[in-house]
């Protein structure tokens, strides 16, 4: 992924790809009306070809260097990268931003290699975010080790590394790559063995930086914590070099994970293919009900547009559900002749590794023509250019439509980028709001370190590392009462001046960086008689993707699962054909347990941040049917709860309002659904945070302030089966556990929350509740018009 | 979230309170408890003293068992293959220095710590025991001070499973001080390596209580489960009674008494193995035969099976003895060994359990090839060969419940030769498989 050199020339025609954005623009979906505002197509935007701004060499590059990249044709540096290397050259912290395959893995190993090359006893670590990002940097670099003679040594450290491996990287590696989950599991814990790497570390390089945000990145600024108390001990002070995608705040994001002062490059000197992106809303079918042709469908068509040119396409999906029932109608669009092999794949995070290395040179080398995928293929990982990209739904996040979308024309021609909208509220408010999008600056990237179960959790982990020593600081907190409070728990025990770990237990053991649980469950095949792995899915997903009876989609077949036994964490399926997919129906209690902050939300409103319960439970599953998305079938299911601590915003309703309003229990309760579903899209709009890390849920006020509270209990209403509230608070949590700082934003913010989404629902032109608004019409005939009407009742 | 069972969700709230108010000072832990003076009484220790400060010593001298005679033994069990100037370090005993550690967990790591430091030494006819004890993880320095100058004076180290854990956990303990760097050990000897082989298949389990009762006849008494010991030194340090502790340290001098007795008892067998057991002969012929000592492998080979051995290891005795007898150029003795392993019964009820019904499988089929090979190359007959084939496939395809990998493996093996010998040697001799 280092920079091209400035002769390369186009390679991509443009002549088809033209023609495939022309057949986007005049089609017209049959049966829809056909006036300018349902025009699917709702913006094209041009992005002008940019050239590239070009630096020399710097002088103090050492000459064996300067030569080994000059052999690889790159004999100047593009701004960004001179700029870079000037900073830490002079031994600042770097973060540079700037699109994928600008070349910014030259910013950290040039500095790097020179300073090894300098003095041999250097030592680097080098963080990726996946297994997969650290391979791709380890051809790399060795490329360059043996350009330079073998000067220096590179080993990938992480799970897959064999045993006898082990020691000498320890000892003679010189640049280490790695990732969090194994400085957390494997490294630090035994320091020891490390002496070398630490007692020398000047370099910690993170890439991909951005994709430290939410939970992930607040348990990564704590193993950043912990990596830096033990750089000290052995008497090291590295500096960091960071590269991310763009994002707005990623000074912000560098300084509070690494907790140090640190140069924003942002420029880009690279040089850009000229790109289209263009917005594409199905078409609407049904006006009165608000339905919309079914994304998937459309993104499947639009793929086709450009698969059918012969035009190398990758399709995003927001879900492996998504990816798996894109790929199975592509691969039928595509057939390959009998015998040769498939153009079309799929790639997600269940796929083993060889198979997701395989799909990666496919792309590379041209033998595949599509490749369907989730955000596993938006980072850094190696596949080339390719011509088009259609994202089937919004990602979520402005950024990661960025990311995902400069994956087509990676580095020169021409290409093009469609985001075919779905009919979440979210989709509909972008699509139908090009300004917004094109105009606004991407998200913030927000991180909780001191999160208190986060932070225990590591303190755990740095006890057992080095002693706690008393009045020490982790990161900006005093340890000594949370020291104290782990004493109390049995976990440390003071001697001296110092908290020592004393349990039997390997902490980092049971601490995840990434999720709730660290233990995946494996998918094993029984089709062919001895039970054989095809992939794994974490635990909080098998529960809704691999219960029993489920049918689990991997790679376009449908397996229909057996058994999912939870002691040894194995689902086992068989290969089935089957005309339906299954869709896990999940319900939600939610118990407050204690108030931060409240304050009135207008007369009859009252807005509330603080700690809650959350548990939720599969208890069933639905049969739909594919292509037509008919409900042919439900099942039932008892599955064990999982239960959450975390933090919630929530607006109470009081009695007076919700008795106020002209309408009926049911209607009132559908109503209230429905503004809680609108409010969700909207917050997530305004933290610009990914949707998926809220969740929401309806509970009954506690009786009284204080007071020992019933659980209240919470079911997505159910058609005709209506629970009643009467002073319902409409919950929006943090869905990770202990929070991850959502929550007081939405507090300091809840009178816009309130205003934008009147916005987003007054400007829907639904008649009565539709999947882009307060949902679709089937919950209750008023629920749009009751949403509105409480709404009123809240402040402007 | 384990830890916080009891009362999870009060504790976080509880702990964000803390974390926000301004930081309370924790109250100073009590540094002298009444259980820590106490302890020194029951153990009969003393309280030592160097430049980091104190620590608690226990010395014991016991007139059993006595001092190993042929120590230079033991330098076939030393891994690697020791050089001259260390085989001699071995065969001083005065020089062996016995560890072996009790610790705060088996996890590893540098949060596992080593509380308690077992060593002993051959002194005066019998065995000199030294405790050296932290009563507070702040004693650490001074007793790896104490234990560096063990280090310097005896050289050989002898423990059983020390390479994989007591050794790396002390090695951490002591780069953990930043201080103090022991000189390593010249050799280290692992008597878990060699008991494995020796003593596996006739005990079962090679725990060293497994061995003592087993192999040197003692019978320890009571003792306690060693997974409780961590749980005992927490509550000491908490400020539980000593009483716990003193059935610790008495465990950890059963086991280095254990080590060292059976330090000799493997250093006479390997001197003279005349005496011993069928199964100890078995394993003792596999040690040599790993050390490349062919010559009394075989010698030890034929011994056992003189001494009479249970059936699947009769066979496993025969097939390494025709091995090596083939490599000796001893054709006619290889040749008795592998006929008579070919026809042997693959339905033999002897073998119980899937593996060791493959491995009779599998000894069948190599002898039945090595028949074949000898009458294809030696004997010229290609008939016979043919014949020994068969058999094995025959053997092959009765064979029921093994794996996959292994029948398409032997099957294409004796596919192409019965496929080589049907063409009649027309292209003239082939190699051997």
């Amino acid at each position: 992924m280092a920079s091209l050199p400035a002769t390369r020339k186009s390679i991509s025609q443009p002549a088809p790809l033209a023609d495939a954005v022309d057949a986007l623009v005049t089609r017209r979906g049959t049966g829809a009306e056909t006036n300018s505002s349902d025009a699917p197509i709702t913006a094209i935007r041009e992005m002008p070809e940019r050239q590239a701004d070009w630096r020399e060499m710097p002088g103090w590059v050492r000459q064996e260097l300067a030569a080994a990249y000059r052999a690889k044709g790159i004999e100047r540096l593009y701004s960004h990268q001179a700029a870079a290397v000037e900073a830490a050259r002079a031994g600042r912290n770097v973060v540079v931003v700037t699109p994928t395959a600008s070349g910014k893995t030259l910013c950290y190993n040039l500095p790097v290699l020179n300073a090894i090359l300098e003095n041999p006893d250097t030592r680097a670590l080098y963080l990726f975010p996946t297994k997969a990002l650290a391979q791709d940097q380890l051809a790399e670099l060795h490329d360059l080790e043996e350009r330079l003679g073998d000067a220096f040594a590179v080993f990938t450290y992480d799970g897959d590394t064999p045993g006898d491996a082990r020691k000498a990287i320890r000892e003679r590696g010189h640049v280490v790559l790695s990732n969090p989950d194994m400085v957390h599991a494997g490294i630090l814990p035994h320091h020891t063995r490390w002496l070398r790497l630490f007692e020398n570390l000047r370099f910690v390089v993170i890439d991909e930086l951005h994709t430290y945000r939410g939970v992930f990145g607040s348990h990564f600024a704590n193993v950043l914590r912990r990596l830096g108390r033990i750089a000290r001990f052995y008497g090291s002070d590295p500096q960091f070099i960071c590269s991310s995608a763009t994002i707005a705040n990623p000074g912000d994001l560098a300084e509070r994970l690494a907790e140090e002062r640190f140069d924003v490059i942002d420029e880009d000197g690279a040089p850009a293919a000229r790109k289209t992106f263009v917005f594409y809303n199905p078409p609407v079918v049904n006006r009165r009900l608000g339905i919309r042709r079914s994304y998937i469908h459309e993104s499947w068509r639009v793929a086709q547009e450009f698969l059918g040119r012969g035009l190398q396409t990758l399709v995003f999906a927001n879900s492996r559900l998504q990816t798996e029932l894109l790929l199975t109608y592509l691969l039928q669009a595509n057939l390959a002749p009998p015998g040769e092999p498939q153009t079309i794949r799929g790639y997600r995070g269940g796929y083993l590794p060889g198979e997701r290395r395989e799909i990666e040179r496919g792309l590379r080398e041209g033998g595949l023509r599509g490749v369907v995928a989730t955000n596993a293929l938006e980072l850094g990982v190696d596949i080339g250019s390719l011509d088009a990209v259609v994202l089937a739904g919004y990602p979520g996040t402005i950024a990661s439509t960025w990311q995902r979308a400069g994956r087509a024309g990676r580095r020169s021609g021409c290409a093009c980028a469609v985001l075919v909208a779905s009919s979440a509220p979210l989709d509909q408010f972008i699509i139908t709001h090009p300004d917004y999008f094109f105009g606004r600056s991407p998200e913030h990237a927000l991180i909780q370190p001191d999160n208190p179960e986060i932070l225990l959790n590591h303190l755990k982990c740095a006890a057992f590392e080095l002693p706690l020593k008393a009045g020490e600081r982790f990161g900006a907190i005093e340890i000594d009462a949370a020291a104290t409070a782990l004493e109390q728990a049995g976990f440390l025990h003071r001697s001296g001046n110092a908290w020592h770990w004393t349990d039997e237990a390997y902490p980092a053991d049971a601490i995840s960086l990434r999720a709730v649980t660290s233990d995946n469950f494996v998918i094993m095949d029984t089709s062919g008689g001895e039970p054989e792995a095809i992939g794994e899915v974490d635990f909080p997903s098998a529960l809704a993707t691999v219960h029993p009876k489920a049918i689990y989609l991997h790679d376009g077949n449908l397996y229909s699962v057996e058994k999912l036994d939870f002691d040894d964490r194995k689902a086992f399926v068989r290969q089935v054909e089957s005309d339906y997919y299954t869709d896990a129906i999940r319900y939600t209690q939610v118990r407050m347990l204690e108030k931060a902050a409240e304050a009135e939300l207008g007369e009859a409103a009252r807005r509330t941040h603080g700690d809650v319960l959350v548990r939720s439970q599969v208890v069933g599953f639905k049969k739909i049917k594919f292509f037509t998305n008919e409900n042919v079938g439900a099942g039932n299911l008892e599955l064990p709860e999982n239960e959450m601590h975390t933090t919630a915003f929530w607006i109470t309703l009081e009695r007076r309002l919700v008795e106020g309003l002209p309408y009926g229990v049911a209607e009132r309760q559908a109503g209230m659904w429905g503004l809680l579903r609108a409010l969700e899209a909207v917050a997530a709009l305004l933290l610009m945070c990914d949707r998926r890390d809220l969740g929401r849920v309806i509970g009954e006020r506690p009786p009284a302030p204080g007071a020992e509270a019933p659980p209240a209990a919470a079911i997505e209403p159910v058609p005709g089966k209506a629970l009643e509230f009467f002073e319902p608070n409409l919950y929006l949590y943090d869905a990770y556990p202990g929070g991850i700082g959502f929550s007081e934003p939405l507090f300091r913010m809840a009178r816009e929350l309130a205003g934008r989404t009147r916005e987003l629902i007054r400007a829907c032109p639904c008649e009565n509740g539709c999947p882009s608004c307060v949902g679709p019409a089937e919950r209750g005939e008023k629920a749009k018009a009751v949403a509105l009407a409480i709404l009123d009742r809240l402040p402007e | 979230m384990k830890w916080l069972n009891d009362d999870r969700l009060g504790a976080i709230a509880a702990l964000r309170r803390k974390l926000a108010a301004s930081h309370e000072v924790a109250p100073q832990a009590d540094g002298r408890r009444g259980g820590r003076d106490r302890l020194a009484e029951l153990v009969g220790g003393t309280i030592e003293r160097n430049r980091y400060g104190e620590f608690l010593r226990v010395r014991r001298w016991l007139a059993q068992p006595e001092p190993c005679t042929q120590p230079q033994a033991l330098g076939l069990v030393a891994k690697p293959e020791p050089a001259a100037e260390v085989l001699g370090e071995i065969g001083r005993s005065d020089g062996w220095l016995f560890l072996d550690t009790e610790t705060t967990g088996l996890a590893g790591g540098t949060g596992t710590c080593a509380f308690l430091v077992g060593l002993a030494w051959w002194e005066a006819g019998g065995l000199a025991i030294e405790q050296l004890f932290l009563r507070d993880y702040a004693e650490e320095h001074a007793v790896l001070l104490a234990l560096a100058e063990r280090l310097e004076a005896r050289r050989v180290l002898v423990t059983f499973n020390g390479k994989s854990f007591d050794w790396p956990l002390v090695e951490t303990r002591f780069r953990l001080t930043r201080e103090i760097e022991p000189q390593p050990p010249q050799a280290h000897l692992d008597l878990l390596h060699p008991a494995r082989q020796l003593w596996r298949l006739q005990l079962g389990s090679v725990r060293l209580t497994a061995l003592e009762r087993g192999v040197l006849g003692i019978e320890r008494g009571p003792d306690l489960l060693s997974e409780l010991i961590p749980q005992m030194y927490f509550d000491y340090l908490r400020g539980a009674g000593p009483e716990p502790l003193g059935q610790v340290f008495r465990h950890n001098q059963m086991d280095l008494a254990g080590l060292a007795a059976l330090a000799g008892h493997l250093a006479r067998l390997l001197v003279a193995p005349e005496g011993a057991e069928p199964l100890e002969l078995y394993g003792l012929s596999r040690l040599f035969e790993r050390r490349g000592e062919r010559a009394r492998a075989r010698h030890l080979y034929e011994m056992a099976l003189d001494a009479g051995l249970p059936a699947m290891l009769r066979r496993a005795a025969q097939r390494r003895l025709a091995r090596i007898a083939r490599r000796d150029g001893e054709r006619a003795v290889a040749n008795s060994l592998w006929r008579e392993l070919a026809q042997e019964d693959p339905e033999d009820t002897n073998a119980e359990g899937s593996a060791e019904r493959r491995e009779l499988l599998e000894t069948i089929l190599e002898a039945c090839e090595q028949m074949a090979i000898h009458y294809e190359h030696a004997a010229h007959d290609p008939a016979e060969a043919a014949a020994w084939t068969r058999r094995a496939l025959g053997v092959l395809a009765e064979a029921e419940g093994i794996d996959r990998r292994f029948r398409l493996r032997w099957q294409e093996r004796l596919d192409r030769r019965s496929e080589r010998l049907r063409q009649g040697g027309r292209e003239g001799s082939l190699p051997a498989a």
